[in-house]
């Protein structure tokens, strides 16, 4: 780590700020999840991107979240 | 063959003891590993050939980890595991009818077992670590105490002193786990006895499935990121081959809730649990992250919104043989066979008919 941890501090303040992100979210995330669980069921095959577009949806709500905050709190 | 050692801590009583402490050196580990440690390191010297000994953590890594975390302006708030499992433990060393000069603490940590018990039961506490800082802060408490700055595979004490021996919760991170327990059955008296308690199989599971899943979709491979651990079947043997007798092994889960995903991971961190096996991945995307987050809350989530964590510890118990203790009889003494097992209502009212 860095001297006096700048860097650590920017990250980690960014990440704790995932949570209510996420919260704000719940609908595509709870989408996102039956998607990858649907396919644990026996018969299911899980690959890369099978749930892209639930997860493009998650993104894009999460990024929307974070720039609210981010306008509301200046 | 001398054992020097250089001791930032306050360990100088060790230095006392005969520096002949011999462990029945493993087969292939090179002379020189042998008697002489640097106590302060952690990790046995990556080249040395011991086709025993097994490199899985880097140890020098779990120590800054350690420190990092015992260092922390809020340390305490997580102390809520290792506060229960060493009150667990404690109630272990209550159970035995014994109080104990001599105990040994091995990965105490901040000393989460010696503050649940009281001077009758322990004379003396030694508290070893492999992190200074988990050292210098450590808790209260009320019987007196020496802290050691040790390695728990590398154990700076002679044969045969110790009555008690516990280890809460670090033994999941050593490397060459059989060595670590013939260590502690080293330092042991006849009739001392090691109580143990380590993470199992299911610990962590729901973290390790909802990343494996996120990882497999997002990425499109995974990498392990919850550490390996002991099965209980295995607990049995390695206790056997180091030497313990009458092993009791159980098992008991706590389950935790938490707000989501990147609280428990906080806490993991925290806690100085954080992953430092070697073949962990130095990178975890922050899509990967989010994606897990959404996976654990949906498959594993609860009503009220929260999920749970699952940390299965094993509990283990072994003494360390004595004349007096209970032996398997031997072979061919046997008085009776066990084809009359079918009349052992005749057979125990003979014998009290004829006493």
């Amino acid at each position: 780590m860095s001297g006096n941890g700048a860097v650590w501090g920017r990250v980690r303040s960014r990440l704790r700020a995932f949570p209510d992100r996420l919260a704000a979210c719940g609908a595509e995330a709870a989408a996102y999840g039956r998607c990858v669980q649907a396919s644990t069921a026996p018969g299911g095959r899980l690959r890369k991107d099978l749930c892209a577009q639930e997860f493009e949806a998650l993104r894009s709500c999460f990024v929307a979240a974070a720039k609210k905050t981010l306008t509301g709190s200046h | 063959m001398r054992l020097q050692t250089a001791l930032p801590l306050e360990m100088l009583r060790l230095t006392r003891f005969p520096t002949r402490w011999r462990r029945p050196p493993a087969a292939g580990v090179p002379a020189k590993n042998v008697g002489f440690r640097k106590v302060a390191s952690g990790v046995s010297s990556l080249g040395s050939a011991s086709p025993r000994s097994l490199n899985i953590f880097d140890r020098d890594l779990k120590r800054k980890q350690k420190n990092w975390a015992a260092r922390q302006p809020e340390r305490i708030k997580f102390d809520y595991l290792k506060e229960e499992v060493g009150s667990r433990i404690a109630d272990r060393i209550y159970d035995i009818a014994r109080d104990f000069p001599l105990a040994l603490d091995v990965g105490c940590g901040r000393g989460y077992i010696a503050q649940h018990l009281n001077k009758e039961t322990v004379g003396k506490f030694f508290q070893t670590d492999i992190a200074e800082n988990a050292l210098k802060n450590a808790l209260e408490m009320e019987i007196p105490t020496v802290s050691v700055l040790a390695d728990e595979e590398f154990l700076p004490f002679r044969e045969n002193i110790f009555d008690l021996v516990v280890s809460s919760l670090s033994l999941h991170w050593v490397n060459d786990l059989p060595r670590a327990l013939e260590q502690i059955h080293c330092v042991l008296k006849p009739d001392g006895v090691f109580i143990g308690a380590l993470f199992g199989g299911d610990t962590l599971y729901e973290l390790r499935c909802s990343l494996q899943l996120a990882e497999t979709e997002r990425e499109g491979g995974f990498s392990p990121h919850v550490s390996p651990f002991t099965a209980v079947n295995d607990l049995g043997h390695l206790l056997g081959r180091a030497g313990f007798n009458t092993l009791t092994v159980d098992t008991d889960e706590i389950q935790v809730n938490y707000p989501g995903m990147f609280e428990l991971m906080e806490d993991l961190q925290g806690m100085g649990e954080s992953n430092c096996a070697w073949n962990r991945k130095a990178l975890l995307h922050r899509d990967t992250m989010l994606a897990a987050a959404a996976v654990y809350r949906e498959m594993y989530g609860n009503e009220d919104g929260s999920v749970p964590a699952t940390y299965q510890i094993y509990y283990m118990i072994g003494w360390k043989y004595h004349d007096s203790q209970a032996r398997p009889a031997k072979r061919g003494s046997a008085t009776v066979s066990f084809g009359e097992l079918g009349k052992i209502n005749d057979l125990m009212s003979q014998g009290k008919k004829s006493q």
